[in-house]
């Protein structure tokens, strides 16, 4: 119970320090995906709160990206509110490059330096498992919530809006320009 | 039916060797053997397999396509096939054995059984890796091939 305890309390302590980044590839996904595709995102979440393997995530972002154009978009910097979030990498395999080497890289330093955990037993196999399944987990929620975010209110030019009621503070974005 | 602590380590495997494997596998295909990614078609036909059948059943499969007469401008599925029967041997040679999936104490026709089953769930798993990396290499393929006209 305590090892649990402290697994969770440590990929809380990374979520703070990739959150930047899931807001860049949040509004990345904002601007190739749109509202039409909201499907996506959340099929994306499911597959994450449900795996059992980490290659199951990877698969499902390699699937999604070979099979929709939209996945196989870059996000040009001049379409950039955010300054920075601009990338010349398609989504998916930007996405797949975060989860493989960035969040295998936070879950190398998690379990050497604060869990200790080596990869020597089954049993620390599968808790170095667990934990980033946890931080994918983690980490694709803030991406999702970006997502959302980005398509209701943001730029329009990113995000298509599907929920444009009127009174709505992309509507008056809108009536302002 | 494998054993809750025998699907750990599957899992285990499927995400430490056989995702990487299959990257590695299909790359040294397409880029050293100069092959093209499996078709479509291919791709649909083999995960079919994968998914329903037991070992045996698959690796009759795979054999009976390595060994079909392939058109000259097939030739590259006859490779893939012929390489992959090769690895999956490999996969069964070194996960079965060093990670002693099979328990002892079971008769010759259980361990034969449970052997069949777990290298199903390997090899369905490798197979699953390698055509979302296969799929995922045509599209990429695909758009080349558009940006260049």
């Amino acid at each position: 119970m305590k090892q649990e305890m402290q697994i969770i309390l440590e990929v809380n302590d990374q979520a703070e320090l990739f959150y930047e980044d899931a807001i860049q590839i949040g509004d990345h996904a904002a601007y190739v995906l749109k509202a039409r595709h909201r499907s996506q995102m959340t099929g994306l979440e499911n597959v994450a709160e449900s795996a059992l393997k980490v290659s199951d995530v990877l698969d499902y972002v390699k699937r999604q990206t070979a099979r929709f154009s939209y996945w196989r978009q870059n996000f040009p910097a001049s379409e950039d509110v955010n300054n920075g979030s601009g990338s010349y990498e398609i989504f998916g395999e930007r996405l797949k490059k975060y989860l493989e080497d960035t969040l295998a890289g936070m879950r190398d330093a998690i379990c050497k330096d604060k869990l200790k955990i080596n990869d020597k037993s089954e049993k620390e196999r599968h808790l170095r498992r667990r934990v980033y399944l946890l931080l994918i987990r983690q980490f694709l929620r803030q991406v999702v919530i970006q997502y959302e975010y980005r398509v209701s209110f943001g730029n329009t030019k990113k995000g298509d809006n599907a929920h444009a009621v009127p009174g709505t503070a992309t509507n008056a974005v809108r009536s302002e320009r | 039916m494998p054993s809750p602590e025998q699907l750990q380590t599957l899992y285990d495997l499927s995400d430490n060797e056989l995702y990487e494997g299959a990257v590695a596998f299909l790359h040294r295909i397409v880029d050293e053997d100069e092959c093209m990614p499996l078709p479509a078609s291919q791709v649909a036909g083999l995960l079919n397999i994968a998914n329903a059948s037991s070992y045996a059943e698959l690796d009759h499969f795979i054999r009976h396509q390595l060994e079909r007469n392939w058109s000259e401008s097939k030739k590259d599925i006859k490779v893939f096939y012929t390489e992959l029967d090769k690895e999956l041997k490999d996969i069964k040679k070194k996960y079965l054995s060093s990670f002693q999936l099979v328990q002892t104490g079971k008769s010759v026709k259980e361990v034969n059984q449970e052997t069949d089953e777990l290298m199903a769930l390997l090899a369905h798993d490798f197979i699953q890796h390698l055509m979302t990396e296969n799929m995922f290499l045509l599209a990429a393929k695909v758009d080349e091939r558009a940006k260049r006209r």
